[in-house]
C-alpha cells in the first residue's frame, strides 16, 4: 500500500489443491460442497461437464441481462427510425411512408443484436468480476497450470467454516497436491506514473471538446479552414469565359443551329408588358382576389423586401445594411409609399418589376408573369393600407377602431 | 511428427459405430498448450514469416498511399463512371464481406449444431472474418466520395440538424456491417480470454506478461467463471447465427431493392447468403491449408476438418449453382423481356468472359469434391478453394456490372473498364488482410486451446499413452 | 448425465401394435367425412371452384408435411448427426406416403388435364391463346408438361423416400453398420433433387395459381413452411405415442428440446425468407409484383395478413425462445399445434386469394377439407408404419442419441 515492501506476515487467502483430472475435481468438489462450505471455487483449463451441479452453482441470471438489453435495442431502434425520420426530420423519399415498418425492420433487428451483444459480453464480465487486476491465487507458482493442464479447487479463508488443518485434510483426499495461499503484498497500487499519465491524457482529451465549446459560443470572421478543398475550388467553366476546350475558344456554347431555346420564344401582349397601344393599363389583367393578393405579398416578400422593407418604406435589410457601411456608389431604394409612386399605373409598376429601373435588376427571370401582377396587385394595397384615412373604414365598423 | 497419423483408418473413419476422434488421440492437455503456445512464444517468426510480412505490409502501404491519392484527386481515379457507378469498390465490399462470414458460421451455427469438429479451426476462421470485415468496411468508406465526412452515415447529432435516411438500404449496411464487425470482435475476444490466460500463464518477458496480463482480464478459469462464460458465450453464438443471415441479406437489399433487373429478384438474401459461406470456407481453407503445415498443427487440425470444409465447400456450392439456376429460370418464366435480356447478356454478351469464369469456378470446379479421393488431397483442395476465391469475386464483378452497364435504356449502355488504381486497390486488400493476419500468427492464440481440451476424450497424461478411449467427442 | 439403458429402450413397447388399426380406422374416417363434406359444400352452393381451391390449399399442407420429414430424414443423413436416431422414424413414415399422396393429387391433377381454367387459368386452352404473358410461358404452363412433370416428381420422391425406408427397417432386422454408410452416402444426391423437385413443384401447384406472378425465393418459402409444418407434425407424434405407451424411455425431454430448438430455427427461418419476399417486393414497387400482395393486403386478406405475421412469427418467436417453453412438453405441444394451424393459414393465404382477391372466402368447408385431409394423411403415416419398429432399434449411433443431453 505504501511503499511496495511485502509484509512480515502475509494474511492466508485460502488453501488450493491441485487434482490430477476433472473427475477427481468433480469428487472434491462435491466433498467440499456436502461439508457445507460455501466460498470456493474449482479452476480447470477448459469448462468440466458436470461441475456446474458438483459445487451446486445456480444457473446464472445473464440470460435475463440479454433479453432486456435486446428489448431496449429492439423498442430503441423503432423509436430512433421513427422520431428521426417520422418527427424530426420528416422527408419523402422513393414514394415510401415517412414511418415505414418494412424498411425499419433491419435496423431494428442489427441493434437488438448488437445491444444483447454488449449484454452478453458485458454482463458476463461484470458478473464474473472481471477485469482483474490481481488476485492473490496467481501467488502461487502452481497455480499456472490452471490455464493449461492442472485442475485446482481453493477453499477461501473468509469462509464462516475454514478451519486450515481441517481444510487441509478435506481437500488432501486424491489430491497431486495441497498448498496455502498467502495474499501477500500483492503491489496492487498502478505506479504514480500511470496515474500522471493518465490525467495528462484526459487533460488532453478536453482541448477538443474545449475548441467545440468555444466556436458554438462565438462568431469569426476567418473563412472556414479548409483541409480538404472540397468543392471551393471546382475547375468548371465560367459564363462569358475563353476555354481552350472548344475550337471556337468560347466556354458558353451555342444552341444547335436551327433550335430555339423555350424561354427565347416571347409572347409580347398587354399581360406581358404592361402597355396597351402605348399606355400603361390601369387594370390588371390577373384578378386581384384575396388569394391573389396573399400570393402577391409572399412573393413581395421573397422578391422586393429585401431592398424596398416590408412596409415598402426602402428600409430592406440590405438597405439598412449599405447605410450603416456607408456604401458611397449606393443608391437608396424607392421609397414606394411616394405620391409619385403611388400615382403610377398598374401597367408601368408592372414593367418595373420586369425590367428594372437604375440599380434595380430587372425580375423576368425570376418572378412568372401572373405572379408579378399579384406583387402590384399587393403593392397598390399596401400603398393605400399605409395612406389609408378613417373614409376607407366601412362605416359600420368605424367604432372599433376607437 | 508424421503426416501419417492424420490420414490412419481410424481418423477419418465414417463408421457409424464409433465416432472418430476429433484431434489426434495421442495429444494431452499439456501438448495441446504446448502446441499453440509455441507458435506466439517464439522469440522469432521463421524467415519466411518476415518475408511475407515485408510483402503484406509493403501492399498495405500501397493501399493507404493510393486512399490518400483517391483522397486529393477524387473518385475519378476508379473507374467508375456512367452508367457503372458501383465498380470495383462494392465489388469489393461485397467480396470481403462474403468472405468475413465463414468465421462466425463456423464459431456460431456450427457450435450450435454441436459440430464439435469446428474447435480446431474456430478461432483462426474468427480472426480471419475480422480481418475481412475490416477490408469490407474500407471500400464503401472511401466510395463515399467525401469521406471526411463519412460520419453522417451514422446518426449522429450534428449542425445541420439533419438525419440520415432509415428507409436506404445503404443506411441498413452502416448498421449491419457495423454490428457484424463489433459482434465478431466481441466474440473473438470473448473466446480468447482464457487462451490469452494460459499465455499470460506461460509469459516470461515482462512486456509480454503485462500485455497478456491486461488482455486475459485477470482471467482464473475458476468454475464460476466458465459457466457464465459458457452461457454467455452460448447465447453470443445463438445472436451471431441470425445475425450472420443478415448481414449478407442486407447487403444483397442493397441491390434487390433497386427495381434493375438482374437485381431485383427475391431469391437475393439466401443467395447472398450461401455465396458468403462458400466464399469464406474456401478463404479458410485456403490459409489453413498452408498454416497448418508451416506450424505443425497437423495434430489439432486433421484431415477430416480438411475434409468436412470440403464438403461444406461443395454443399454451398451448389446452393449457389441452385441460385443461378432458379435466376435464370424465373427470369424466362416472369414473361419480361428486361430480365430474361438481362441473363442473356450476362452469358453471351460483353461479360460472357467474366460470367463463364464465375460459373466455372463457383459451380463447376468444386462439384470434384464429390470424390473422397479429392477432398483428401491438400493440392488439389488448395487449387480448388483459389478458383472458388477467384470465382466469388467475379460472381459480385458479373452483378455489380452487368446489371449497371446494360439497363433499360440502350442510350445509356457503356462498358466497365477497371483503371490501374482499382487493380492496385484491390491488390492492397489483400496486404492489408495478410498484414493483419500474419500479425495474429506472430501474437495470438491460433487454435481455441480450451475449446480443444474440451472436446478431448481424456488426457492421457505423457506416461500412460494407450489406446484412445471409445467416446468420441460428444461430451 | 443420465444414460438411458439400451436394453430397456429394446424392450419396450415400440410399435403400433393394436393401436394402428384403431388410429387408422378414426383418421381415415375423419377423413372421408371431411373431404366428403367439401363435396356436400361444394353441392349445396359454394361452388366446385371454391371446393377445388380448399382442397388444393389442403393438398399442399399435407405434401409440405411429407416433404418436410423427407428433408429431416436426409438432412440427418447428410449431416451424420446422431442425436436424432431416436426421433428419425416419423420422418421416415412422413415421407413413405408420399407415393400415395400421388392419389390424393389426381383429382387437381384431372382437372388441369380436362383443359379447365377454374383452378389454374393458364391450363385454359382459350386463356393460354390469349392472354399474351400466359402464352409466353405456355412451353412449361401446359397441361402435357404439367403431368409431366408431377410424375416425375412422385416418381423421384417415392424413390428417395422407400430407399430410406426400406434400409432403416432393414437395419431394424439386421443392425449392419454398412446399411448407414450406404444411406449417408446417398444421401447428398437425395438433397440435390429434394431442392430442385420441391422448388419446382412449390413453382407448378402453387405459384402458377397466380401464372403472371413470380418470385425467385418461392421455393424456398415453401420449403421453410414444410419444415415448420413437419416438425411441428413430428412432436404432436411423438407426444401421442408415448401417451399411449409407446417409446416412453427411448424419446426423451432432450429430444423434445433439440426438435423445439429446430421448431424455433424453422420459425425464424420462415419469418426471414418472407420478410425478404415482402420487402423486395414491396421496396422494389413493381405493378406486376406487387399485385400479388396487393390482392393479399387489401379487403378481409390484410386480417389473415396480421393474423399471419403475428401468428407465424411473432408470437411464437418469444413464445418458443426460452429453454423452460422447449422441455416443459405442455407448452412445446402447444406451440406444435399452434404452428401446425398457423402453417395451414400460410398455405391458405398463399392459394386462397387466387380464387376470391378481396374477401377471405372462409367457408366451414374450408376447414373441413384440410382437417379431413391431414387426417388422410395421418392415417397413411400410421398405415405405412403398422408393422415397423418406431425405433430405429439397431441404428448403431443409437446410444449416442440416447446419452444426448443439451448442455
Amino acid at each position: 500500500m505504501t511503499n511496495g515492501a511485502p509484509r512480515t506476515d502475509p494474511p492466508l487467502h485460502g488453501i488450493v489443491a491441485e487434482y490430477a483430472d476433472p473427475e477427481a475435481l468433480k469428487a472434491a468438489a462435491a466433498r467440499v460442497r456436502d461439508a457445507g462450505f460455501k466460498k470456493f471455487d474449482c479452476y480447470s483449463p477448459f469448462p468440466v461437464h458436470g461441475i456446474d451441479p458438483a459445487m451446486g452453482i445456480r444457473p446464472t441470471r445473464l440470460p435475463w441481462l440479454i433479453l432486456a438489453c435486446g428489448l431496449v435495442g429492439c423498442f430503441g431502434a423503432l423509436w430512433m427510425q421513427w422520431w428521426m425520420n417520422a418527427v424530426d426530420y420528416p422527408f419523402m423519399i422513393s414514394g415510401k411512408p415517412l414511418f415505414s415498418l418494412p424498411a425499419n425492420v433491419p435496423v431494428i433487428f442489427e441493434l437488438t443484436v448488437l445491444l444483447s451483444a454488449f449484454g452478453a459480453f458485458f454482463g458476463a464480465l461484470i458478473l464474473n468480476d472481471l477485469p482483474r487486476l490481481h488476485n492473490p491465487l496467481f501467488n502461487l507458482s502452481r497455480f499456472r497450470k490452471a490455464t493449461d493442464n492442472g485442475f485446482f479447487l481453493a477453499i477461501d479463508a473468509s469462509d464462516p467454516g475454514f478451519e486450515e488443518g481441517k481444510v487441509k485434510t478435506l481437500l488432501g483426499e486424491g489430491a497431486v497436491g495441497v498448498e496455502a495461499c498467502y495474499d501477500e503484498d500483492p503491489n496492487e497500487e498502478l505506479p504514480p506514473a500511470f496515474w500522471t499519465a493518465g490525467l495528462i491524457l484526459f487533460l488532453v482529451a478536453l482541448v477538443p471538446l474545449g475548441l467545440a465549446m468555444k466556436s458554438r459560443n462565438s462568431t469569426s470572421k476567418a473563412p472556414r479552414l479548409h483541409v480538404f478543398t472540397d468543392m471551393d475550388f471546382q475547375p468548371m467553366f465560367k459564363a462569358q469565359r475563353a476555354s481552350a476546350l472548344f475550337p471556337d475558344g468560347r466556354a458558353m456554347r451555342l444552341p444547335v443551329p436551327g433550335t430555339v431555346a423555350v424561354e427565347d420564344v416571347a409572347v409580347e401582349g398587354p399581360a406581358e408588358t404592361g402597355k396597351e397601344n402605348g399606355a400603361w393599363l390601369a387594370k390588371s389583367p390577373v384578378p386581384w382576389t384575396v388569394s391573389n393578393l396573399k400570393a402577391g405579398r409572399k412573393a413581395y416578400d421573397i422578391h422586393c423586401a429585401v431592398c424596398h422593407g416590408a412596409t415598402g418604406r426602402g428600409d430592406g435589410p440590405v438597405a439598412l445594411r449599405a447605410r450603416e457601411l456607408a456604401e458611397a456608389k449606393w443608391v437608396a431604394p424607392t421609397n414606394l409609399l411616394d405620391a409619385r409612386i403611388r400615382g403610377l399605373p398598374p401597367g408601368q409598376v408592372f414593367d418595373v418589376i420586369t425590367n428594372g429601373i437604375r440599380n434595380m435588376p430587372a425580375y423576368a427571370a425570376q418572378i412568372p408573369v401572373e405572379e408579378r401582377w399579384m406583387i402590384v396587385g399587393y403593392l397598390k394595397a399596401l400603398q393605400r393600407s399605409r395612406n389609408a384615412t378613417i373614409e376607407d373604414v366601412p362605416a359600420d365598423r368605424r367604432k372599433e377602431l376607437k | 511428427m508424421s503426416s501419417e497419423i492424420t490420414t490412419t483408418a481410424e481418423f477419418l473413419s465414417d463408421d457409424p459405430v464409433k465416432r472418430a476422434p476429433l484431434v489426434d488421440p495421442r495429444l494431452d492437455y499439456h501438448s495441446v498448450t504446448e502446441t499453440v503456445s509455441a507458435i506466439a512464444e517464439r522469440p522469432k517468426p521463421p524467415k519466411a514469416w518476415y518475408a511475407a510480412f515485408a510483402v503484406a505490409l509493403s501492399l498495405t502501404l500501397m493501399l493507404f498511399a493510393l486512399i490518400g491519392y483517391l483522397i486529393v484527386e477524387g473518385v475519378g481515379v476508379w473507374g467508375n463512371n456512367n452508367p457503372a457507378f458501383w465498380g470495383f469498390p462494392i465489388v469489393n465490399f461485397v467480396f470481403w464481406v462474403g468472405i468475413g462470414h465463414a468465421g462466425t458460421l463456423i464459431s456460431a451455427i456450427l457450435f450450435l449444431f454441436r459440430q464439435k469438429w469446428r474447435t480446431s479451426i474456430n478461432r483462426f476462421a474468427e480472426a480471419m472474418t475480422i480481418f475481412a470485415v475490416v477490408c469490407a468496411g474500407l471500400f464503401p468508406g472511401i466510395h463515399v466520395g467525401r469521406i471526411w465526412f463519412a460520419y453522417w452515415l451514422f446518426p449522429v447529432p450534428n449542425q445541420m440538424e439533419m438525419w440520415p435516411n432509415f428507409r436506404s438500404p445503404l443506411l441498413w449496411d452502416v448498421f449491419a456491417v457495423g454490428t457484424y464487425a463489433t459482434v465478431s470482435l466481441l466474440f473473438w475476444y470473448f473466446g480468447m480470454i482464457p487462451d490469452l490466460a494460459t499465455l499470460r500463464d506461460r509469459a516470461r518477458s515482462r512486456l509480454s506478461k503485462i500485455l497478456y496480463g491486461v488482455f486475459s482480464l485477470g482471467w482464473t478459469g475458476s468454475a464460476r467463471e466458465w459457466h457464465r462464460y459458457e452461457r454467455s458465450y452460448l447465447i453470443l453464438a445463438a445472436l451471431a447465427t441470425p445475425l450472420v443471415l443478415s448481414v449478407h441479406s442486407v447487403v444483397s437489399f442493397d441491390f434487390a431493392v433497386a427495381q434493375l433487373p438482374g437485381w431485383h429478384t427475391t431469391i437475393f438474401p439466401p443467395y447472398f447468403v450461401a455465396g458468403a459461406i462458400f466464399s469464406g470456407f474456401a478463404m479458410v481453407q485456403t490459409l489453413m491449408v498452408p498454416a497448418r503445415r508451416f506450424f505443425g498443427l497437423e495434430k489439432i487440425v486433421t484431415m477430416r476438418h480438411i475434409e468436412n470444409m470440403n464438403k461444406v465447400i461443395l454443399a454451398t456450392g451448389s446452393m449457389v449453382g441452385y441460385a443461378y439456376g432458379i435466376e435464370f429460370f424465373i427470369a424466362w418464366y416472369s414473361g419480361n423481356p428486361n430480365e430474361s435480356f438481362v441473363f442473356l447478356n450476362r452469358a453471351f454478351g460483353p461479360y460472357a468472359w467474366a460470367y463463364w469464369i464465375m460459373v466455372s469456378c463457383n459451380v463447376i470446379f468444386p462439384q470434384l469434391f464429390w470424390f473422397k479421393k479429392i477432398r483428401r488431397n491438400l493440392l488439389i483442395t488448395m487449387v480448388i478453394v483459389m478458383l472458388v476465391n477467384v470465382g466469388m469475386w467475379f460472381e459480385r464483378f458479373v452483378i455489380v456490372v452487368t446489371s449497371l452497364s446494360r439497363d433499360f435504356v440502350p442510350a445509356s449502355w457503356g462498358y466497365f473498364k477497371p483503371t490501374a488504381v482499382d487493380l492496385l486497390m484491390l491488390l492492397g486488400s489483400f496486404g492489408l488482410f495478410f498484414t493483419l493476419f500474419l500479425l495474429f500468427l506472430r501474437f495470438l492464440p491460433i487454435v481455441a486451446m480450451a475449446e480443444v481440451k474440451g472436446v478431448m476424450p481424456h488426457d492421457h497424461g505423457p506416461k500412460e499413452k494407450g489406446a484412445p478411449e471409445s467416446a468420441g467427442g460428444e461430451r | 448425465m443420465h444414460q438411458v439403458d439400451l436394453e430397456a429402450v429394446r424392450n419396450e413397447r415400440r410399435h403400433l401394435g393394436e393401436l394402428a388399426p384403431k388410429v387408422i380406422r378414426i383418421a381415415l374416417g375423419l377423413g372421408i367425412v371431411g373431404v366428403a363434406s367439401g363435396v356436400v359444400f361444394a353441392l349445396i352452393g359454394a361452388g366446385w371452384r371454391h371446393f377445388l381451391f380448399s382442397y388444393t390449399a389442403a393438398f399442399a399442407y399435407v405434401l409440405s408435411l411429407a416433404l418436410g420429414g423427407m428433408f429431416f430424414v436426409v438432412v440427418k443423413h447428410l449431416t451424420k448427426a446422431g442425436w436424432n436416431v431416436t426421433v428419425r422414424r416419423i420422418g421416415e413414415l412422413s415421407a413413405a406416403t408420399l407415393p400415395f399422396l400421388f392419389l390424393l393429387f389426381l383429382p387437381i391433377l384431372g382437372v388441369v388435364l380436362a383443359g379447365s381454367g377454374e383452378l389454374f387459368r393458364w391450363a385454359d386452352p382459350e386463356v393460354a391463346r390469349t392472354d399474351h404473358l400466359i402464352h409466353a410461358k405456355a412451353p412449361w404452363l401446359n397441361p402435357t408438361s404439367f403431368a409431366l412433370r408431377w410424375v416425375l416428381f412422385f416418381v423421384i420422391w417415392t424413390v428417395i423416400s422407400r430407399f430410406f425406408f426400406k434400409r432403416s427397417v432393414e437395419q431394424d432386422e439386421s443392425g449392419d453398420p454398412a446399411l448407414t454408410k450406404r444411406m449417408e452416402f446417398l444421401s447428398a444426391p437425395s438433397m440435390i433433387l429434394f431442392a430442385l423437385t420441391l422448388t419446382f413443384a412449390s413453382f407448378d401447384l402453387l405459384m402458377s395459381l397466380d401464372a403472371h406472378w413470380f418470385s425467385t425465393i418461392f421455393g424456398v418459402y415453401y420449403f421453410s413452411g414444410a419444415v415448420v409444418g413437419f416438425l411441428s407434425f413430428a412432436i404432436l407424434a411423438y407426444m401421442f405415442l408415448q401417451r399411449f405407451g409407446i417409446l416412453q424411455s427411448a424419446v426423451t425431454v432432450e429430444h423434445y428440446h433439440d426438435l423445439g430448438k429446430l421448431l424455433f430455427a424453422f420459425v425464424f427461418f420462415w419469418g426471414y425468407i418472407a420478410f425478404s419476399q415482402y420487402m423486395l417486393i414491396w421496396y422494389g414497387n413493381i405493378p406486376e409484383e406487387t399485385v400479388w400482395f396487393q390482392h393479399r393486403q387489401s379487403g378481409t386478406w390484410a386480417g389473415v395478413a396480421i393474423v399471419l405475421l403475428f401468428g407465424h412469427f411473432l408470437i411464437p418467436f418469444p413464445g418458443l425462445l426460452s429453454r423452460h417453453a422447449k422441455r416443459k412438453l405442455g407448452i412445446l405441444a402447444f406451440w406444435a399445434a399452434w404452428m401446425m394451424i398457423m402453417h395451414y393459414v400460410d398455405i391458405y393465404y398463399i392459394v386462397m386469394p387466387n380464387f376470391d382477391s378481396h374477401h377471405a372466402p372462409l367457408h366451414v368447408m374450408d376447414i373441413t377439407v384440410w382437417i379431413g385431409m391431414t387426417s388422410l394423411f395421418v392415417a397413411l403415416v400410421a398405415w405405412v408404419g403398422r408393422h415397423c419398429s418406431l425405433l430405429p432399434v439397431k441404428d448403431p449411433r443409437l446410444s449416442e442419441a440416447l446419452a444426448f443431453e443439451n448442455s
